[in-house]
């Protein structure tokens, strides 16, 4: 079945209802991603924006057309890997299924993926990282970029401020616990992400992980219309490769041969408009050094194999 | 007759759990708690365990592994100490309020600073307030016999609340005793196979568990959660007559009273610390005094009008606390038992006695001590204010 034709043709698994900001690419990954999916799934939404919009419910009433709930902010890979360990138990199989912001994974919750990722409990974990905490009005997290305008590493009226560290290389560390499965996508590449979650799915031991990164118009101060092409930057400037790793294995899956300026993605971000050419080059520099070991790490899993 | 073993008071809570047969076990090594762990993965490398069993990287994911498994239908056990309990505060407080009959040995372990490794159940009464229920024990055999019948008290319909079974750290954890043994048929008979109906993750059944909830339904929850709690007391009264018929012993259910019919004077205790007061009311009996024990196996639900009947039948009473409540600056247990009086319109002159802290020895004559205290203050018929502190005399100690 083409990509198309799935989605389509697929249910949509979440309520129509949500109420996501507009421009929201984070509702539009977690419908393509629940399409793929399907009914067999049980899912985890950690406190953020997907819980915050509804997608767990509201009293009595649920968001979404499978079993979900929320786990604590810390502790979402821990609780799916409990009702893995249920359900082998039981002798019955589902999707067990993560989707959780970058606070709820890179931060909080690191320890807890972390730990299943050691131990090979069979969960898809996907993060949809938007750099922070958004839907509590963008506090700075773990994954926020360099220089990043947050509501808690505030900019002076001379323009002084923003966080002043990079923001984790979260993918490439669960790449390094030699997981079956660990991937990045982006709402830009519908495609590139529904094979991923495709993939993830005929991971029959142990953590499959896709990492989406997902620019957030409310918070970063994007046009909502420029959503998805701002997203498409991200993977077209360097600034966000899209790649895949099986057990240490890499490939780059969309290959970005003649980048484009990183300030052509910037440019279009509030939360970056008070960076001066310098501080905008900093950014692109620590882009290319990232692609660079992620190319190394491609050609010596070509030489490998 | 049944086996008679001789087990420490960590193996027979690791041998109730096999015997209960819990589908998902996830646990954490910590002082005094770790035998257990390595006693469940040693039955599991045997084969004699029938569980998934996963060696987790902390407390915190023991319990959240467990509350998932337990959103998704499974008998759930793990054991504990302290830091430990600390650490799962976040997810320990969610798994009452989820409702989930999760069972839980608390070895029962001083909190720190200062550092200390050893017993005292500070640990888990810090957090009586949090939902579970809470049951304490005297001897290893009350170790294994409770823990088992923790997991009918928690899977009741009635109840539907997770039970922690605390035992004192090294007291009981590393003592040798002789124990009773059920045979696994008799466990398989008095426990059936828990089935989750109140909330199930299942594709088959889909439904939201726990969304954002509104005040009053938040309220609505709480009610009920006390109901629940409400409802353990008889639940726990019932499960001890159906185990008694079973294998002829009983623990009387949420208090244990001794010597209490023509007493006087009364004790009051919890844990271990328990068998040296009975010796001491024997030994006090032989003096003339007529002082009688009443032993609180349940805190939570607290069975205030038991307790509230025993003591109405003396003139007075201490309690003896093994750890502190800060700024009322008693024991816990004393001010439980004060609240329960003042509800039965009961006042009787009382005293806190605090000892035993941090593994520190109540010795039999540190309880003597103690009796005569309580003795002096009833026949006096004042009530002490202050808390009296059991230790013996040390170099340097102010």
């Amino acid at each position: 079945m083409s990509v198309v034709d799935t989605l389509a043709e697929r249910e949509d698994m979440i309520s129509p209802g949500i109420s996501a900001c507009i421009g929201c690419n984070v509702e539009l990954t977690l419908r393509t991603v629940m399409k793929v999916l399907g009914p067999n799934t049980i899912l985890a939404i950690p406190p953020g924006c997907m819980g915050g919009v509804g997608v767990v419910g509201w009293n009595k009433r649920s968001g979404s057309k499978v079993p979900v709930f929320f786990p604590l902010l810390d502790n979402t890979a821990s609780m799916l890997a409990g009702i893995r360990l249920a359900y082998d138990a039981k002798g019955r199989d589902a999707n067990v299924v993560a989707f959780a912001g970058d606070g709820a994974t890179v931060d909080a919750g690191f320890q807890a993926l972390s730990g299943v990722a050691e131990r090979g409990d069979r969960i898809i974990y996907i993060c949809y990282d938007n750099e922070g905490y958004m839907n509590t009005g963008y506090q700075r997290s773990s994954s926020t970029s360099k220089g990043s305008w947050t509501s808690t590493t505030p900019v002076s009226k001379e323009g002084r401020g923003g966080k002043r560290q990079n923001g984790k290389d979260f993918p490439m560390i669960m790449a390094m616990h030699d997981i079956p499965y660990v991937a990045t996508a982006s709402p830009a590449y519908i495609p590139d992400l529904v094979r991923k979650v495709e993939e993830a799915m005929k991971v029959k031991e142990g953590l499959a992980y896709i990492h989406v990164y997902n620019p957030c118009p409310t918070g970063w101060g994007i046009k909502p219309e420029e959503s998805i092409m701002v997203s498409r930057l991200a993977v077209k400037t360097r600034f966000f490769p899209l790649y895949e790793a099986r057990n240490r294995k890499f490939r780059i899956t969309v290959p970005v041969p003649k980048p484009l300026p990183v300030r052509d993605f910037t440019s279009r971000i509030k939360k970056f408009s008070h960076l001066n050419e310098e501080e905008i080059a900093d950014l692109g520099k620590l882009a290319e050094e990232r692609y660079l070991f992620l190319e190394g790490a491609c050609a010596r899993s070509s030489a490998d194999a | 007759m049944n086996e008679i073993a001789v087990m420490n008071g960590n193996f027979a809570a690791a041998t109730a759990a096999r015997l209960a047969r819990p589908e998902v076990i996830a646990a954490y090594p910590i002082t005094p708690q770790t035998p257990v762990v390595e006693y469940l993965t040693q039955f599991a490398a045997e084969g004699t365990l029938d569980s998934q069993m996963t060696e987790v990287e902390s407390e915190h994911s023991a319990m959240s592994i467990l509350s998932g498994a337990s959103m998704a239908g499974a008998r759930c056990y793990t054991a504990t100490s302290s830091q430990g309990l600390a650490l799962m505060y976040e997810p320990y407080f969610r798994a009452s309020t989820l409702r989930l009959p999760i069972v839980m040995n608390i070895v029962n372990r001083e909190m720190i600073s200062p550092q200390s490794v050893w017993g005292g159940p500070q640990d888990s009464l810090t957090l009586r307030d949090a939902g579970w229920i809470q049951i304490y024990v005297e001897d290893n055999q009350e170790i294994l016999d409770t823990t088992i019948q923790a997991f009918r008290i928690a899977e009741d319909p009635r109840v539907l609340l997770p039970v922690n079974v605390c035992y004192d750290g090294f007291y009981l954890s590393h003592m040798t005793e002789r124990v009773e043994l059920p045979t696994q048929k008799q466990v398989d008979g008095f426990l059936p196979p828990y089935e989750a109906k109140h909330q199930i993750l299942d594709p088959r059944k889909p439904m939201a568990i726990d969304p954002l909830t509104n005040g009053y339904l938040v309220m609505e929850y709480r009610k009920k959660h006390m109901a629940a709690q409400a409802a353990a007391l008889g639940v726990l009264a019932e499960v001890d007559r159906d185990y008694t018929a079973l294998t002829g012993r009983s623990w009387k259910g949420a208090i244990d009273e001794y010597r209490m019919d023509d007493a006087e004077y009364a004790v009051v205790t919890l844990g271990s610390v328990t068998g040296a007061c009975r010796e001491m009311v024997d030994a006090k009996r032989a003096a003339g005094v007529r002082m009688g024990l009443v032993k609180i196996r349940c805190l939570r639900p607290f069975p205030r009008a038991a307790i509230a009947a025993a003591l109405s039948k003396v003139k007075g009473f201490g309690v003896i606390d093994r750890n502190v409540s800060f700024g009322w600056n008693h024991g816990i247990i004393y001010q439980e038992v004060k609240a329960a009086l003042y509800g039965s319109g009961c006042s009787l002159p009382s005293i806190s006695f605090i000892g035993g802290l941090g593994g520190e020895d109540l010795t039999l004559d540190l309880v003597s001590q103690a009796f005569d205290a309580i003795v002096a203050s009833v026949d006096a018929g004042k009530t002490v204010d202050e808390a009296v502190w059991l230790w013996s005399p040390r170099k340097g100690v102010k």
